[in-house]
């Protein structure tokens, strides 16, 4: 029997579902695998059917998305927080740190027309089942996430921080030997370090790792010259409203 | 012993080649901003002025590694597809040491295969150590700069030349088709006094008697809540549980093992690689129970298994190589973590 699995997006930029096109070699055994029940990148076809697996890409943003995500909740045997939007709000989440209409007059002349309320992660509307990080989460742990729904496992997810992938690749350190604001050892893991291995600091896109100390964190960007303004944005940018950065993002 | 050679400067690179014929050759090359172990294609690029290397030669040894295929209810374990064995050139006495140590506790009760498989395709070309770091505290544990055994080859710098000395019969092979000259006593003098004026050059030490019995003894001491909670010990901020500490230390020797299964769900690889006890997930067991959820205690953990009181013992503590206080974003001091301990 193949896994049913629906692909869903609300308010993000679709790289995590580009993430899952971009497999190639290993999509057509993975269509062995499971059945596109709903995609609407991919295919016409309309929802019907109950799923095995719901991808919900992106934070929650809309009135109808709200519906939308208790809906896809009803009617998913698991749901997987797709990426950083569904799981911290990730980078809309950012303009939660100015009014509803700050935001909506920033951006168009009617405000009139937008229906739109603070983007935040779909957890605070409903029971999320596997929160698969990363903006976007790496092809591999895509992989993992539905290999281990189809063994009935836990998905052997990283939750520690990036440092652990750089020193398993034997990385030059960024922010000790460089003194260069890299946000790896608050960083959750999962990417396998791919900013730092090619010279340039972690931003942090897969979110907090487990137990992150965002406040020794924040403590060390300003020894090594980073501004309290700085230090915020660093927080902001892709997980600021979660409890983990909430006070340095502040 | 055999008796001690001497190699010229300018002769390294013949020296290099000459062992590149029948080894992968590894020695310290300068990175951006430190030093590593990577395979070396010409002597111009070895740099054995290095202080001390981000990730010690545990890497070559135990650090990720595949363990077997498995497929349905068969496995096959992978056969090393290295063709040559490997040579470590220029290998400290905190790193030698600390090998000798993992030698000895991937010994004891279980072999471990993997380890020693990797272990056995190995030679060490060891190197005094003139060039100490400011985190380096060996001599105080007895642990450097001098070296007495764990090498094939063991070089000390004279300056126009290396002094080489023979730890083994396969050191013995390496020179025996190079015409070197034969070392006399005013060299040995002068190895004696190289390695004396390394032991000038120290600026921290650890006193490490008895450490691991204070450790457990003083399981609430304020130090683990100002390295854990706080900071503030010695200018440090509090532990950020990165991991760093542990990985880039050359005795840390956790590590978990994974299924890797293919998309058939059927075959696959198990893999095993370096964890860390300053994880949370690390002590973590069934239905989300945790040994070591706070801070503190897995900070505490990896500074008692350093004292030589964790369940390693000895053979997983401390060799003074500094590398944990390089690599700690937080400042955090092993050396001083003893001192506070002991009261002083």
């Amino acid at each position: 029997m193949k896994l049913r699995c629906g692909f869903f997006k609300f308010t993000g930029c679709s790289g995590c579902q580009m993430e899952i096109l971009r497999l190639e070699d290993e999509l057509p055994p993975l269509l062995e695998m499971i059945e596109i029940a709903y995609w609407p990148m991919v295919t016409s076809k309309r929802w019907e059917e109950n799923l095995d697996i719901a991808f919900v890409e992106g934070s929650v943003s809309t009135p109808r998305e709200v519906k939308e995500i208790k809906e896809i909740r009803k009617r998913s045997r698991h749901l997987v927080a797709f990426g950083e939007c569904a799981i911290t709000g990730c980078i809309p989440s950012i303009r939660n740190f100015m009014t509803q209409s700050e935001a909506e007059e920033t951006v168009y002349e009617h405000t009139d027309w937008i229906e739109s309320i603070k983007p935040s992660e779909i957890s605070e509307y409903v029971r999320t089942d596997i929160s698969l990080p990363g903006c976007p989460p790496h092809r591999n742990t895509i992989l993992e996430v539905i290999k281990a729904v189809a063994l009935q496992r836990k998905p052997h997810l990283k939750h520690h921080s990036v440092c652990v992938e750089c020193k398993l690749k034997d990385n030059n350190c960024l922010l000790t030997t460089e003194k260069r604001p890299c946000m790896g050892p608050v960083t959750n893991a999962g990417c396998g370090a791919i900013c730092p291995s090619l010279n340039r600091e972690c931003e942090g896109c897969y979110g907090p790792m487990s137990a992150a100390n965002a406040s020794s964190q924040s403590q060390i960007l300003a020894e090594i010259g980073l501004s309290m303004d700085d230090v915020k944005r660093k927080f902001r940018k892709y997980a600021g409203t979660t409890d983990e950065y909430r006070k340095e993002a502040a | 012993m055999k008796p001690a050679k001497k190699l010229m400067k300018e002769e390294l690179g013949q020296f290099v080649d000459h062992l590149s014929k029948e080894y992968l050759v590894y020695g310290p090359v300068a990175r951006r901003s430190d030093f590593s172990f990577q395979e070396i294609d010409s002597a111009e690029d070895l740099r054995f002025d290095y202080t001390t290397t981000t990730i010690p030669p545990k890497k070559f040894f135990h650090h990720r590694q595949t363990l077997l295929r498995y497929s349905g209810e068969d496995y096959s374990e992978l056969e090393s597809t290295l063709e040559k064995r490997f040579l470590l050139l220029g290998v400290h006495s905190c790193d030698l040491n600390a090998i000798l140590r993992h030698d000895r506790l991937f010994t004891r009760q279980f072999h471990d295969p993997y380890y020693l498989k990797l272990r056995r395709n190995s030679a060490i070309v060891a190197l005094i150590c003139t060039h100490i770091g400011n985190s380096c505290f060996c001599a105080s544990l007895g642990t450097g700069p001098t070296i007495r055994e764990g090498f094939d080859l063991l070089l000390t710098d004279l300056g126009n030349e290396y002094l080489i000395e023979v730890g083994s019969s396969e050191g013995q092979r390496m020179i025996e088709e190079l015409n070197l000259q034969k070392a006399n006593s005013s060299d040995l003098e002068k190895k004696e006094e190289r390695v004396k004026l390394a032991l000038t050059q120290f600026v921290k030490s650890m006193k490490m008697d008895g450490l691991n019995q204070l450790a457990l003894k003083y399981l609430d001491h304020e130090v683990w809540s100002l390295i854990g909670e706080k900071g503030g010990l010695a200018g440090c901020f509090a532990c950020l549980s990165c991991g760093n500490c542990s990985l880039v230390c050359p005795t840390c020797y956790c590590f978990e093992v994974a299924d890797i299964p293919e998309l058939s769900l059927n075959q696959g690889v198990r893999i095993r690689e370096l964890d860390s006890c300053q994880l949370l997930e690390y002590a973590e067991v069934a239905l989300g129970g945790n040994f070591r959820r706070d801070r503190k205690a897995r900070v505490r953990q990896w500074m008692t298994c350093k004292f030589g009181g964790a369940g390693g013992g000895f053979d997983s503590s401390c060799v003074g190589c500094g590398r944990c206080i390089n690599a700690c974003p937080s400042h955090i001091d092993i050396t001083e973590v003893a001192k506070s301990l002991r009261g002083e």
